[in-house]
């Protein structure tokens, strides 16, 4: 009995892949993000929406430990923020990631085996694992022979599957991409849902998604974050009000059109 | 004057052996560090170090130190200046660049003319010769080469991450901060390196010249390095050759083979995209 407590709560600990508490980020005495506490478990994908300048980014970069915080406490995988040092359990495509310099002369595998670097592996050369990993994460998505093609002359979509490639490649068990799909057309966001969906079931991978894509983020994502200083939680399901949890984040009425058949064509 | 058939004659001579073996490990570490400048957009680092350089040989000179040590205490500083300029946010980092590059060749015009004047020795640092390469300077020379190269080839992963991507390298955990200091060291050892050869005021080009030239033609990083070597050493190599033939300024012939070495790479690739566009419209229509 007493065992079983005690693995149930061992179970729970190693569930948890995000905790934070009161978290408050301020630029210049501005406060871009206001008391925040939420937790990600294994396997969540979570869609963040918000209004530009809501702290959508910020929230992502707080976690990373990309920038200072105010006040509050950000877990990684059990452990303090301060003490975490295993970010190869982070995959991370950041906005505008494929908005590089046009004329950088890298081929696609040079760029995916970027992703294989770790603090643990500082002026090592490439295993042979490492390489296994690259050639893998690149059949994923579907890149293995253009592997030998100057990045920057594929197209859009292809560019950010590089991208999404560099990020798994160390198959990580977190996600977190920041507006991925930003500028791409819609047949490119299908694909992106699609490679999305084989990554979950490939990898049983916990996602973070920052994007604009309403239709997507609810398509996808089990929780939705709507961050606007504040953050408002919500579960996506069938039940979920969506128009309700909009207003209440955005401050404003929305009319929500989904369509079915759309959340079928992409999600199947 | 000479002709090319004194060419196998030419490294007969002690001291062209001498300028060949300085001249090619500049053409090295100019050319393998230039990728990275480059693609850095960190060009105006080179310069500014350059000069600064050119300060710490006037003032050996004057003091009676070697030049060479005094140019390569000044550039060190130097580099640290530009970084705690620049990561303190006292300034830009270009505005850092350009308040050291300023602060170096002030102090070497001043120290020049306490000491009498620009001298034979001075200019020769300025513009670069084949003839002042001692002994002590090879030594020198190869052994500040072979600690930037290793260190080169040993983190080359990690630099084309922060090339590519800082905010990602840092992520994966590569000390970004730590490495863009020992980076502008790098520069700043290449650049000591190359001014008996190249010159101070012109070793800037070495560093950009044959990289953008690579960068013309290569799809891939490592080839752009390969590449890049490849110009440089045929431009430093073909100076030397002109400089000793032509009796001109060395540093001066090697720049000018390396832009010429650029303008035909720049034209060609334009061309050869432009004909291979015309026919894959001609295959479309």
């Amino acid at each position: 009995m007493v065992e079983n407590m005690v693995e149930n709560k061992i179970d729970n600990i190693k569930d948890k892949i995000i905790e934070v508490e009161g978290l408050t980020v301020k630029y210049d005495g501005n406060t871009v993000l206001d008391d925040i506490s939420f937790e990600v478990r294994r396997k969540d994908v979570i869609g963040i929406v918000g209004p530009n300048g809501g702290g959508k980014t910020t929230l992502l970069n707080s976690i990373l430990g990309n920038i200072p915080v105010y006040s509050g406490k950000i877990r990684l995988f059990g452990l303090d923020l301060q003490k975490f040092r295993d970010f190869h359990k982070i995959g991370y495509v950041p906005q505008n990631a494929i908005h590089f310099d046009p004329i950088f002369p890298a081929t696609v595998e040079e760029i995916v085996s970027l992703g294989c670097i770790t603090r643990k592996k500082l002026g090592r050369p490439l295993s042979s694992e490492d390489k296994k990993g690259v050639s893998h994460a690149l059949e994923l998505v579907d890149l293995y022979d253009l592997r030998k093609k100057k990045i920057s002359e594929l197209s859009g979509g292809q560019k950010q599957r590089v991208f999404i490639a560099k990020a798994i490649v160390r198959k990580p068990e977190l996600l977190v991409l920041d507006e991925a799909t930003v500028g791409l057309d819609i047949c490119i966001q299908d694909q992106f849902v699609k490679l999305l969906k084989l990554l979950k079931k490939e990898m049983e991978i916990t996602v973070m998604m920052v994007s604009h894509d309403l239709s997507g983020v609810f398509c996808q994502a089990n929780r939705l974050f709507v961050v606007n200083k504040k953050l408002y939680v919500s579960e996506l399901n069938e039940n979920t009000d969506a128009e309700k949890v909009l207003r209440e984040a955005y401050g404003r009425h929305f009319t929500f059109m989904f369509h079915h058949d759309h959340a079928k064509c992409i999600g199947e | 004057m000479a002709d090319f058939a004194d060419l196998a004659l030419m490294f007969g001579y002690a001291f062209f052996q001498r300028a060949f073996i300085a001249g090619i490990c500049a053409a090295i570490l100019c050319s393998v560090l230039g990728v990275f400048i480059v693609l850095r957009r960190a060009s105006l680092i080179g310069e500014g170090i350059a000069h600064l350089s050119f300060g710490g040989i006037a003032l050996g000179l004057v003091i009676s130190i070697y030049p060479f040590y005094t140019a390569l205490v000044l550039a060190l500083f130097g580099t640290l200046a530009i970084s705690f300029l620049h990561r303190k946010r006292i300034v830009y980092s270009e505005t850092a660049i350009g308040i050291i590059f300023s602060f170096g060749l002030a102090l070497g015009v001043v120290l020049a003319s306490i000491s009498g004047g620009f001298n034979v020795d001075l200019f020769s640092y300025l513009f670069g010769s084949i003839l002042t390469v001692s002994e002590e300077d090879i030594y020198f020379i190869i052994i500040l080469t072979l600690f930037v190269l290793g260190f080169v080839i040993l983190f080359y992963k990690e630099m084309l991450h922060i090339t590519f991507d800082e905010q990602g390298a840092r992520l994966s955990g590569v000390p970004v901060d730590i490495f863009e200091i020992v980076f502008n060291l790098l520069i700043a050892l290449c650049v000591v390196v190359s001014i008996k050869i190249i010159g101070s005021l012109l070793v800037s080009s070495l560093l950009i010249t044959p990289a953008a030239s690579a960068m013309q033609f290569s799809k891939s990083f490592k080839g752009t390095i390969s590449l890049s070597l490849l110009f440089g050493i045929f431009s430093v190599f073909a100076g030397l050759v002109f400089s000793f033939i032509y009796d001109i300024a060395t540093g001066g012939a090697i720049v000018l083979l390396s832009i010429i070495l650029f303008t035909i790479s720049a034209i060609t690739t334009k061309i050869y995209k432009s004909f291979s566009n015309q026919i894959k419209n001609k295959i479309i229509t």
